[in-house]
């Protein structure tokens, strides 16, 4: 244990050194927890509002807490992945004389952390916002460091350590879970949609007492109804059962033995979660810890090509093995993102009489603002052999980048055409708001090159993004500005042509500013 | 010593791993060689106690999975893998209190002196080089005083000086009565240490041979033997 407990505490002191070492990061902190507090001011204002500031307002915030982190913690411990551990674990952790079931429990306490935290915020909440009484507030915190995080550490033992469950049973229990966590989801969108979103509604739904009748879930919302709201026949009950399952529980938990076999999923959680991490921070695109190894589809075919073409078309031959060719998750969430947009915004945009310049605007927002994922060509940098080709750098950025640029197409279509038939937009003028997507994407890639060079990997993907943001809004601002002027002043068709025009000619710059990044591999750390 | 008795792991349908069954004496130096996918890695990870598996694994007489066995062996993984957040030092001082080892203070700065950590014992995990964690695994594996020490292709990623040190602390370690097992595909390099080799192709010990049955005869002669390869 106090192996595990110096290892925490050496790790706390090194990280916080290595964050006052890194002003950058110290700020970053600093402003998302500013951030994080005036969320939760705006939430307060929001539930005053709509008047659900009150001790029911209360109960039903926390019956919808406990349901959420309950299902999704026995999703996540029933998957064994709910517990974070890294490949450092596997080689010095497992093989090290702790028992296994300490290891397992010490481990989590990121997860006891973040139980403890969202209920001092209730606490918070509930004397600031919600009028809720100290003694209820304090009692209501007691009860659920002690019986929640007993719950919760009972539960991971009993499902990580549980080798007599076959994992077959295991899996269909998880998946059972989901399919109600996704069930409990649509009936709450259905039943809000039908009585609408209020504290009455809200209130009628969570008062309903077979709610409360649920096994241990239920029991659990129900003793917190007890120290809120005071005592009913109903919540005394259930509350009973409550401890009783939560005791019965931890004894169950304490008394399983455990060999280690959890260590074996744990150290593939540990490769896999380092694995999530690494493409994460070179900001490829992630959907989860664990991902399937992709297949690829064989092809027949036959390319020939010499100096920097020859990247395009092993970047093609790459997309043509992939299933979905060129289109991924990104075009999906484009296309869906669209349909919202078009549908949300029909009434404004189609009223206004300018329904493009709404198009233009979102094109902008969704270009500029969203730091997007990397396609191949930002492997291609990392890659010695792009370096080696005998052929010019802007060459080999343009055919690098080529592959980027027939996605962005295919995106901006995608993207454009549903929001243009629902909006009634001409047809030209969606073509010309495709093409200027695709440049001002081009624009993007290029200009986080051109940062790359400027600031180097020392201030993170972060700090390169907002400065991107910053130039781009900045250079681009002065030709929309230029565009707005001309369509106010002389025709509004304008616009457009002077936009599409310009964008293209300052990505020409840009392209040739970056291109300097495919020189030499050496860059600034 | 080190007892492996009828050894299997299956991953889904696929059998890594099947009855295997091997020994090695106390004080001696066993090597575990065999192509890839030959099911050494497995071997090795269920030693270690990474998986599960069927059959049985003795550490002095006692099973792996528990505490008084795992006290007493040291593990250098293939692939080094450091807390990002402690440093070298700390590494060190990690294992002590987790083996509750009786390195001293002048044995830990000894050993990191002898390979080459000693300035950069201030150094975090995220800060070393593939080679230097490699060392500071080693040194780490070291710091328990183990009984029985596991090593999985330690010489990969080490210098010329390290690898010449590594030959010479499994020699002092062998002197000393502890028992050995690399796993290795670099012969040349575990030519002057073994007492014992075992040599694994597709899931099974195809053969072993002891140093004093064979002579003078060369590694690399013996493993093709067995493997059947190293003609072209």
């Amino acid at each position: 244990m106090k192996a595990l407990v110096y290892l925490t505490w050496r790790s706390f002191v090194n990280n916080i050194k290595r964050a006052v070492k890194k002003p950058v990061t110290l700020i970053l902190m600093i402003f998302l927890a500013s951030y994080m507090v005036y969320v939760a001011f705006v939430m307060g204002r929001l539930a005053m509002d709509l008047r659900f500031d009150s001790v029911q307002g209360m109960v039903v915030l926390i019956s919808i807490w406990t349901i959420y982190v309950f299902l999704t913690n026995f999703i996540g411990y029933a998957s064994k992945k709910g517990v974070i551990f890294r490949p450092g674990h596997t080689h010095f952790v497992f093989p090290a004389p702790i028992s296994p079931k300490l290891i397992l429990v010490y481990s989590a306490w990121m997860n006891y952390l973040l139980s403890v935290a969202v209920n001092l915020l209730f606490v918070v909440a509930g004397l600031t916002v919600f009028g809720v009484e100290l003694w209820r507030m304090l009692l209501f915190f007691v009860v659920g460091c002690i019986l929640e995080l007993l719950l919760e550490g009972s539960l991971m033992v009993f499902l990580y350590t549980n080798e007599s469950l076959p994992e077959g049973v295991l899996k269909g229990l998880c998946n059972a879970m989901k399919g109600f966590l996704a069930a409990v989801t649509l009936f709450f969108v259905w039943y809000f949609y039908r009585e609408g979103f209020t504290l009455e509604s809200f209130s009628a739904f969570f008062d309903w007492p077979g709610l409360q009748m649920v096994p241990v879930v239920g029991w659990n919302i129900a003793a917190y109804r007890l120290i809120l709201s005071g005592p009913t026949q109903l919540n005394v009950i259930c509350t009973v059962l409550y401890v009783l399952t939560v005791a019965a529980m931890f004894l169950a938990a304490w008394k399983m033995k455990c060999g280690g076999g959890y260590f074996e999923d744990a150290a593939k959680f540990a490769d896999d979660y380092a694995e999530m991490r690494k493409k994460k921070n070179s900001g490829e695109m992630v959907t989860g810890i664990g991902e399937k190894k992709k297949k690829f589809r064989r092809i027949s075919g036959n390319y020939q090509a010499s100096g920097a073409k020859a990247v395009f078309y092993r970047q093609l031959l790459e997309y043509k093995k992939e299933r979905y060719f060129i289109f991924s998750k990104v075009t999906l969430i484009n296309l869906i993102v669209s349909l919202l947009l078009a549908f949300a915004f029909r009434e404004n945009a189609v009223e206004s009489g300018v329904p493009q310049m709404f198009l233009l605007g979102i094109i902008a927002y969704m270009t500029l603002v969203m730091s997007g994922v990397t396609g191949k060509w930002e492997a291609e940098l990392k890659s010695p052999y792009l370096f080696l080709i005998p052929d010019t750098p802007v060459r080999k950025l343009w055919y690098a980048t080529l592959m980027e640029h027939v996605k962005a197409l295919a995106d901006g279509l995608l993207f454009c055409i549903p929001i243009g038939v629902m909006w009634r937009i001409s047809p030209v003028l969606v073509m010309q708001a495709v093409l200027i997507y695709m440049v001002l994407q081009a624009n993007k890639m290029y200009t986080k090159v051109v940062v790359q060079c400027l600031i180097g990997d020392y201030l993170g993907r972060t700090v390169q993004d907002l400065v991107r943001i910053f130039i781009q809004m900045f250079i681009i601002g002065i030709g929309a500005l230029a565009a707005v002027l001309a369509g106010i002043l002389i025709n509004l068709n304008l616009v457009f042509p002077i936009v599409l025009i310009y964008s293209m000619i300052l990505t020409m710059l840009m392209g040739a500013l970056a291109s300097i990044r495919f020189d030499s591999m050496e860059q600034m750390d | 010593m080190l007892e492996i008795q009828e050894l299997s792991k299956s991953y889904g349908k696929h059998l890594a791993v099947d009855k295997v069954s091997f020994f090695v004496p106390d004080g001696q130096v066993g090597i575990l060689l065999g192509p890839n996918g030959a099911g050494k890695s497995t071997i090795i990870k269920s030693i270690a106690g990474l998986l599960r598996y069927q059959g049985r694994i003795g550490i002095q007489g006692i099973s792996s999975r528990t505490l008084e066995a795992k006290k007493i062996f040291g593990y250098v993984p293939e692939i080094p893998a450091m807390f990002d957040a402690l440093t070298v030092r700390e590494h060190i001082e990690y294992i002590r209190k987790a083996y509750s080892s009786a390195i001293t203070d002048a044995e830990a700065d000894a050993l990191l002196e002898r390979f080459e950590l000693g300035d950069k014992q201030d150094k975090l995990g995220n800060e070393l080089s593939k080679g230097m964690m490699q060392k500071v695994s080693i040194c780490c594996a070291l710091a328990i005083k183990p009984r029985v020490m596991l090593l999985d292709e330690p010489m990969v990623g080490l210098d010329p000086q390290a690898i010449k040190e590594l030959k010479k602390v499994v020699l002092e370690l062998r002197s000393q009565g502890v028992t050995v097992l690399i796993s290795t595909h670099m012969l040349e390099m575990v030519e002057e240490l073994w007492d014992i080799m075992f040599v694994m192709d597709k899931s099974h010990i195809v053969g072993s041979y002891r140093k004093a049955d064979v002579g003078e005869k060369d590694l690399d002669d013996l493993f093709f033997e067995m493997t059947g390869g190293g003609e072209s």
